[in-house]
């Protein structure tokens, strides 16, 4: 892969490119089919999964409080969640939501570490709920950051930065 | 989300449903159209959120001069400042000249606010101090308080929390929030510091009816082993069952209720003060509290609580998936939004002494129970749309549909009044029974009933 550049933009490798939009493809079909413990397996020990509160503010840099969250997971907290789906009475998730992720804008670039890479990606989730009659659409920019390991690339953490300051969905039961 | 599947907003004869819901409520019993009729809301919106007291912001959300937030009192949009001399202020985010909204953002620190239309500018005040071209467009200054933007008449505040009602004809907040008050003074009263809010509100729309989420908070323990049974299955929650038995409500009068659980007896004896560890529980200083606040602060402290109209909270030991415990508080604003749909607005709190580390992990676990995200909400927001859909069906509305609230009538559970409470309001020793919901929804009709409706433009 290719290493760090001074601007930090500079695109990798073809095929590293590659295993990451595949990676991120792979876990939103997962997920889309409700193979969770397979998703699982993709996170890194050392996960952390946050998304931060979002406010209409100006400049717009003040938008996002970084010290305020809607959800700040580790891999322990991922498992209590699925965990709980997986009771059968987790009931905002019976029966569980159909969705459709849409990953796309995917940017990769070096991480911080010769093992690690950075990636930017936009994702669209549609959600239908048991027997609404309506559809729910979550959308959000997520930056994560992947590190390579022996049994492929693992996610080590992922921001999700919400479109709308006010959810238009009841609850974040589902994984984004 | 599409408008082709909108929910169906009936309209009904208000009066006529305001006769029925008497009617159902004398047998405890409550008509399903108030939980999703456009007649009633436009009602509830100019009766209750045009005439009450209101909360509309924490002190900590607007600490120094120029902060400000934004927020709503019914439907109408509010600007809550801080000026330059401290004061607080709720202003309408309608500028005097068009109605633009002035402030297009959630927060923000300014001394003015600009209306980007034509520039008539305010001050955080609320006085209109500029307008553009001065003397070619109006010859002489307009009079800056006449022509201010709209202040909410009375706005007062109670341990950092800021109320404010847009009628001028109302009672005192003191007065207003009576044994509600006294409680909220226990609860984020354990420090002389007080409490803050960890951050701005987690908000998220969901298609239910106001009235749903407030009555829930006030004192549905029922609900908890059902719904929320999932959590004691894996482990991050205990002793779900054991709410009725260990419920302890309160009724405050004005449609206020909490519900208290008598801890120390259903843990165990050293499990006082809602379980706070000795990290957090060693800073109190009770001092400021009375020997009532002591004794319930101790043993039987509220987990929920609404002070009507639409402000809960929660208070109770919560735990992550890697085993570490807070006690979170967590306040709530059920802001209505349509017939069928609400705005859940929900604050994390902490204690001003606590450090950026110990904060944080009581905001995150707090949030991992309570709010978008939160394990034991997002199964509420899911059961309480049930009630709209119920209120716009034909069929619910022919068969003149009544919800079931007559819980404790024939239950051999004493639910009566305890007459050793030296405290305010009414305690009872049991969680089984339906009281503090039918408390809240007796003051609601009250308070749609009330004659004085000289403020309404269309009646």
């Amino acid at each position: 892969m290719s290493a760090p550049t001074p601007t930090g933009t500079t695109a990798v490798d073809a095929d590293v490119y590659t295993a990451v939009a595949t990676f991120l493809a792979r876990e939103a079909r997962l997920l889309d089919e409700g193979r969770e413990e397979e998703w699982f397996e993709l996170l890194a020990d050392d996960l952390l999964y946050t998304i931060p509160i979002r406010q209409a503010a100006e400049p717009r840099t003040a938008e996002i409080n970084r010290s305020a969250f809607r959800l700040r997971d580790n891999k322990m907290n991922v498992r209590t969640r699925l965990n709980r789906l997986a009771t059968g009475h987790a009931y905002s998730e019976v029966p569980p939501s159909r969705t459709m992720r849409l990953v796309g804008s995917v940017e990769v670039s070096p991480g911080p570490g010769p093992d690690l890479v950075d990636v930017s990606s936009a994702l669209l989730v549609y959600r239908q709920r048991g027997i609404d009659p309506h559809f729910d659409l979550i959308p959000c920019r997520r930056n994560d950051r992947l590190r390579w390991t022996g049994e492929g690339l693992r996610l080590v953490s992922r921001e999700v930065i919400l479109t709308e300051t006010s959810l238009l969905t009841p609850n974040l039961g589902v994984l984004l | 989300m599409n408008e082709t599947t909108a929910p169906a907003w009936p309209r009904s004869d208000l009066d006529d449903i305001l006769a029925r819901t008497e009617t159902g409520l004398a047998d405890d019993l409550l008509p399903v159209e108030i939980f999703n009729d456009s007649a009633v809301f436009q009602a509830e919106v100019e009766r209750i959120f045009g005439r009450s007291w209101v909360f509309v912001a924490h002190e900590s959300e607007i600490p120094n001069p120029g902060d400000f937030v934004q927020r709503r009192i019914g439907l109408d949009p509010v600007i809550v400042t801080r000026d330059g001399e401290g004061g607080i202020n709720v202003l309408s985010n309608y500028c005097r000249h068009r109605g633009t909204q002035v402030c297009q953002t959630d927060q923000g620190n300014s001394r003015f606010f600009k209306c980007n239309y034509h520039g008539w500018t305010y001050a955080n005040t609320g006085e209109l101090v500029g307008t553009p071209f001065l003397r070619r467009a109006y010859g002489e200054p307009l009079d800056g308080k006449e022509w201010g933007l709209l202040r909410a008449p009375r706005v007062d505040s109670r341990h950092g929390f800021v109320f404010a009602s847009l009628s001028a004809d109302v009672e005192p907040l003191g007065d207003y929030l009576g044994g509600a008050g006294w409680m909220l003074d226990a609860l984020v009263g354990l420090h002389p510091d007080g409490m803050r809010v960890a951050g701005p509100p987690d908000r998220y729309q969901v298609k239910a009816n106001w009235k749903t989420a407030a009555e829930n908070f006030a004192g549905d323990i029922y609900h908890v082993p059902n719904l929320h049974g999932s959590m004691q299955e894996i482990g991050i929650a205990g002793g779900l069952d054991a709410g009725g038995e260990f419920g302890r409500p309160y009724e405050f009068g004005n449609g206020h209720a909490f519900m208290g659980i008598a801890w120390t007896t259903a843990v165990h004896p050293g499990f006082e003060f809602w379980g706070y560890p000795p990290e957090i529980k060693d800073h109190f200083d009770l001092s400021g509290l009375d020997e009532m606040q002591v004794h319930v602060v101790t043993h039987d402290g509220p987990i929920v609580g609404t002070i009507f109209p639409n402000l809960s909270f929660y208070r109770g030991i919560a735990m992550d998936g890697s085993g570490l415990s807070s006690v979170i508080t967590s306040f709530r604003q059920w802001q209505p939004v349509g017939p069928g749909e609400l705005e859940v607005w929900s604050w994390q709190f902490v204690w001003t002494f606590q450090d950026e580390q110990s904060a944080l992990q009581d905001a995150v676990i707090g949030q991992m129970q309570f709010g978008s995200a939160g394990v034991a909400e997002q199964d509420d927001t899911v059961a309480w749309e049930g009630a709209p859909r119920a209120a716009a069906s034909p069929w619910a509305r022919r068969e003149r549909m009544m919800f079931h609230f007559q819980q404790g009538n024939k239950s051999e559970v004493d639910q009566s009044p305890d007459l050793t409470w030296k405290g305010p309001g009414i305690r009872r020793l049991t969680g089984f029974g339906e009281h503090n919901q039918l408390h809240f929804y007796r003051h609601w009709l009250r308070v749609m009933q009330a004659r004085d409706h000289s403020a309404e433009g269309d009646r």
